[in-house]
């Protein structure tokens, strides 16, 4: 099932070679461990730069947004399997 | 690129994969396919086809509404992975590129090399799940058709040699160029092969569709000498077209969402330092029917309200009310690089007051217009677009947001 979102989350992520990597991320009081970053992209809102993440674990898709000037994390889609 | 948009969705979402899905559009109801998946077409689901339609032929379709800004972005990652291997790279659409390997290549055996190389770097770059089918041939025409003959992920090489045998392998409407109005003009002369093209006089040709004629006469034997054009060109025209939640007879409806799109419109030319000369409107009707006019304008325009105000009363002129408002499109044309004409006949008749409103216009557009570049097109809007919501639309050969 697919939902459109824009829930606050918190995420564990690294920052090396220039790249975030999302690692984990806390939604509604669970955590899920993030297994593969399937696609980054960007998009600009006005002068904003805004990094989109779709991400994977075992059963879900998510689509994490990070604004790069407020460093917010937002989960705005999730696709469950089956 | 393959099934573009649907290969990008099932790259992001791996839960996708392997199954057969449809991008749509901002509109669950009134949307059509835009992309199916490979898995889609192979069950018979097409592009372009009605959701009702697909969801009739493939019960077990995923519908995924478009998102064009990440589609636009593997578009502009693939693009400049092309520069690899050439300076000359010709994007034709939003999944379609030419790229002129012929310094690189040598040989035949160097542009395969070439072909197999990019589809590794695209791999990396992209992901594993979006692919692409390319064609190797000595002209833009016959590479077209060649990377359309084996998909998904096809390598195909055309040599001058191969050529009359491609096309003799084609429907007419195969080939890019000769679309469905084209093919049946041809039909009505008797050709319905490439063949029969080939063989048909060219005088005769040249009389049916002028300069055309000479074309499709090359296009048959597989000539073609177009340039892959690197340079960015000014646009021809900006224009915007809509398709509106549901068919209406609401003047009052219609008014907001033709300046909303007048808005757009305006807000493209301004950015990009244009003013219009010549504008046309189209209205299509819920029976698909339409009507349209077009004006050649006493001031040039780049002022949203103005263009409002002028295709309105077009639409007026041509519109038959017994019939519901489907979709409204407008185009601006005739561009040039100038600044808007300051009316010295406005409302107030050349008063000094109207010159003085003209003039406040100006600055508030002016100031509005940084207020955009800074936060984005959420910044500002008319209060009177408050109750509609313009969504973002997906087609072959632009994305909304790079608008």
């Amino acid at each position: 099932m697919h939902e459109v979102i824009h829930d606050a989350v918190d995420v564990l992520a690294t920052f090396a070679d220039r790249r975030v990597r999302p690692l984990h991320m806390r939604w509604n009081n669970r955590n899920y461990a993030i297994k593969n970053v399937n696609l980054v992209h960007t998009a600009r809102e006005g002068q904003k730069k805004i990094f989109y993440f779709s991400v994977s674990d075992i059963a879900n898709y998510f689509k994490l947004r990070l604004d790069s000037e407020t460093l917010e994390w937002h989960l705005v889609e999730v696709y469950a399997n089956g | 690129m393959n099934s573009y948009f649907a290969s990008v969705e099932q790259q992001a979402n791996p839960f996708l994969r392997g199954k057969p899905i449809g991008i749509i559009g901002k509109d669950q109801k009134r949307t059509i396919v835009a992309t199916a998946s490979i898995e889609a077409k192979r069950l018979g689901v097409k592009t372009a086809m009605s959701t009702w339609e697909a969801k009739k032929i493939c019960p077990s379709i995923i519908f995924v509404p478009g998102d064009s800004q990440k589609y636009g972005f593997i578009t502009n990652a693939f693009n400049e992975l092309f520069l690899e291997f050439t300076d000359r790279v010709e994007q034709f659409s939003v999944d379609e590129s030419f790229l002129d390997i012929t310094e690189q290549a040598k040989d035949y055996f160097g542009a395969a090399w070439i072909g197999q190389r990019l589809r590794v770097r695209l791999k990396e770059v992209c992901g594993e799940w979006i692919t692409a089918s390319i064609g190797i041939a000595p002209n833009k025409l016959l590479a077209k058709l060649a990377s359309e003959s084996v998909k998904p992920n096809g390598l195909t090489i055309i040599q001058e040699e191969d050529a009359i045998r491609l096309l003799d392998s084609q429907k007419l409407n195969d080939l890019c160029g000769i679309g469905s109005r084209t093919a049946k003009r041809l039909n009505g002369l008797g050709i319905m092969n490439f063949k029969q093209l080939r063989e048909f006089p060219i005088k005769e040709l040249v009389d049916e569709f002028d300069s055309l004629g000479f074309w499709l006469h090359e296009a048959a034997h597989g000539r073609n000498d177009s340039e892959v054009n690197s340079e960015e060109t000014d646009p021809k025209s900006i224009g915007h077209s809509y398709t509106l939640p549901h068919d209406t007879f609401d003047t009052a409806l219609v008014r907001r969402y033709l300046l909303g799109m007048c808005e757009k419109v305006a807000w493209r030319l301004r950015r990009d330092g244009f003013v219009a000369q010549t504008l046309s409107v189209y209205i299509r009707y819920g029976d698909f029917s339409g009507a349209g006019k077009q004006c050649v304008l006493k001031e040039s325009l780049s002022n949203g309200l103005d263009l409002f105000h002028v295709t309105w009363r077009l639409i007026e002129s041509v519109r038959d009310p017994s019939q519901p408002i489907r979709l409204i499109g407008i185009t601006t044309f005739h561009l040039s690089r100038s600044k808007p004409t300051m009316r010295l006949f406005s409302t107030e008749a050349g008063s000094v007051f109207g010159e003085k409103k003209e003039q406040k216009t100006v600055s508030v557009l002016s100031a509005l217009d940084k207020l955009q570049h800074r936060y984005g097109d959420k910044a500002w809007t008319r209060a009177s677009l408050l109750p509609i919501e313009l969504k973002e639309r997906s087609s072959g050969f632009h994305y909304d947001h790079e608008l």
